[in-house]
């Protein structure tokens, strides 16, 4: 299953926040791709997903300052 | 004029460019202490301390200028340090994050920025300032930590290098986790300065560097400082609503070229756009901006004056007012982070499976 998180506009920390609120809600190996826009955000999901042990399947720029990242829950 | 505008310029794109692209925020880092419990972000702010005091106290050991620390207005350091840490998390960054992000084109940013020139501007020469002289009234002859305890400047430096240098090997010697990062596009020197990810020491001690370069260019000009954001922020808006040139320094152009360093380097990295906030974040930048230009009024700096120049100089106010700028962090964190997340929790648990 692939969960879709869309936070665009919303300021750091809040897309950490609410990806973190949403991967509670999933079961291990689902996926959840978090689309945001808050420069910050590009070291702390990635950070929060490395210490977690979550692993990230997907990370790209898709345009100015838009981001999308894909976290497997472990 | 010329040199100020120039030297101002450039010092302030440098700092703007150095924090866009190391994501220098320490408004993110103190409430990271209390969220994550991660110091990373404070450890750096001290390297940057470090770097700054040596390089500073070294050209006044070479008499390239005068440093006095003046007295501590104890009461007015304390209370406006703990507001100002609660306005930067609601604002979504401190002063010179606020300035840096407007350069990233965050709107919210901007926003933040016009209420905090505004009450800032009000409690220098506006109706906040009675209240604020008032307040300031009650001081500490004092505020040199140095001679307080009556011993040489140059000891407290040492000793406080001397910790930061046990931290940061510490930190450094604790096992890494990997962290994904984006595919390079770039190569060479465009990929490690408009891609690549800073180590968060690396851009903590280009900040020290260049804000030990801020002291002689600025006092060059007549100003005796160095890196200083809220009065600079609040000349700008008394100059432009009375044409008088007196309120045009160096540390206006300095502020300035915050927001052109940072839009450059955002620019360069793909990573400018105009954001609109939504309803909640604007409002929440507005009061967070209010709350900053009232705090940094009346502690006499923010997160950069004193939490970053005035620390480097050994004073009390700077360290008094970094720790209860850190308290309103943590303060506001738990009211708009911590409680709404338990509160949700709760809710949940009511509900009957």
């Amino acid at each position: 299953m692939k969960k879709i998180l869309e936070v665009m506009g919303m300021v750091c920390p809040f897309p950490l926040v609410e990806a973190k609120e949403a991967i509670k809600g999933l079961n291990s190996g689902d996926e959840l791709e978090v689309q945001f826009d808050c420069t910050q955000g590009t070291e702390s999901i990635p950070r929060w997903a490395a210490e977690e042990g979550h692993e990230v399947t997907e990370y790209e720029q898709v345009g100015d300052a838009a981001w999308t990242i894909t976290i497997k829950k472990k | 004029m010329v040199q100020m505008v120039i030297t101002g310029l450039i010092c302030g794109a440098l700092l703007g460019f150095v924090m866009q692209r190391g994501r220098f925020c320490l408004t993110g880092g103190f409430r990271d202490m209390y969220l994550t419990k991660d110091n990373r972000m404070f450890y750096a702010l001290l390297i940057a301390i470090a770097i700054q005091s040596v390089g500073v106290y070294t050209l006044i050991s070479l008499k390239v200028f005068e440093f006095s620390a003046g007295s501590l207005p104890i009461v007015a350091v304390i209370v406006g340090s703990f507001i100002f840490g609660i306005g930067i998390i609601f604002a979504g960054g401190c002063a010179t994050g606020t300035w840096y992000r407007a350069g990233e084109g965050l709107l919210g940013s901007w926003i933040a920025l016009a209420g905090y020139m505004l009450v800032a501007a009000m409690m220098k020469s506006g109706v906040l300032l009675p209240m604020d002289t008032a307040i300031k009234e009650t001081k500490i002859e004092s505020n040199s930590i140095a001679e307080t305890i009556g011993v040489n400047n140059w000891l407290i430096i040492t000793i406080f290098v001397v910790v930061v240098t046990f931290i940061i090997y510490r930190e450094l010697k604790k096992p890494r986790v990997k962290i994904p990062g984006l595919k390079s596009k770039k190569t060479g020197l465009a990929h490690i300065l408009f891609e690549k990810r800073w180590h968060p020491f690396i851009t903590a001690t280009l900040i020290g560097v260049i804000a030990t370069l801020a002291w002689p260019l600025s006092v060059a000009t007549g100003r005796i400082g160095g890196l200083g954001v809220t009065t600079p922020s609040a000349n700008i808006l008394q100059f432009l609503v009375t044409g008088q040139i007196s309120f045009i320094n160096w540390g206006v152009f300095l502020v300035l070229g915050i927001f052109l360093g940072s839009l450059f380097a955002a620019k360069m990295s793909g990573e400018f756009r105009f954001r609109i906030p939504d309803t909640k974040t604007a409002i929440n930048s507005l009061c967070g901006g209010l709350m900053m230009g009232f705090g940094a009024g009346l502690a006499g700096g923010c997160s950069i004056g004193n939490g970053l120049v005035m620390t480097a100089m050994m004073t009390w106010q700077g360290w008094i007012s970094l720790g209860f700028m850190i308290l309103g962090t943590w303060t506001a964190s738990y009211f708009v982070f911590v409680r709404p997340s338990k509160k949700a929790k709760q809710a949940t648990e009511i509900i009957p499976a």
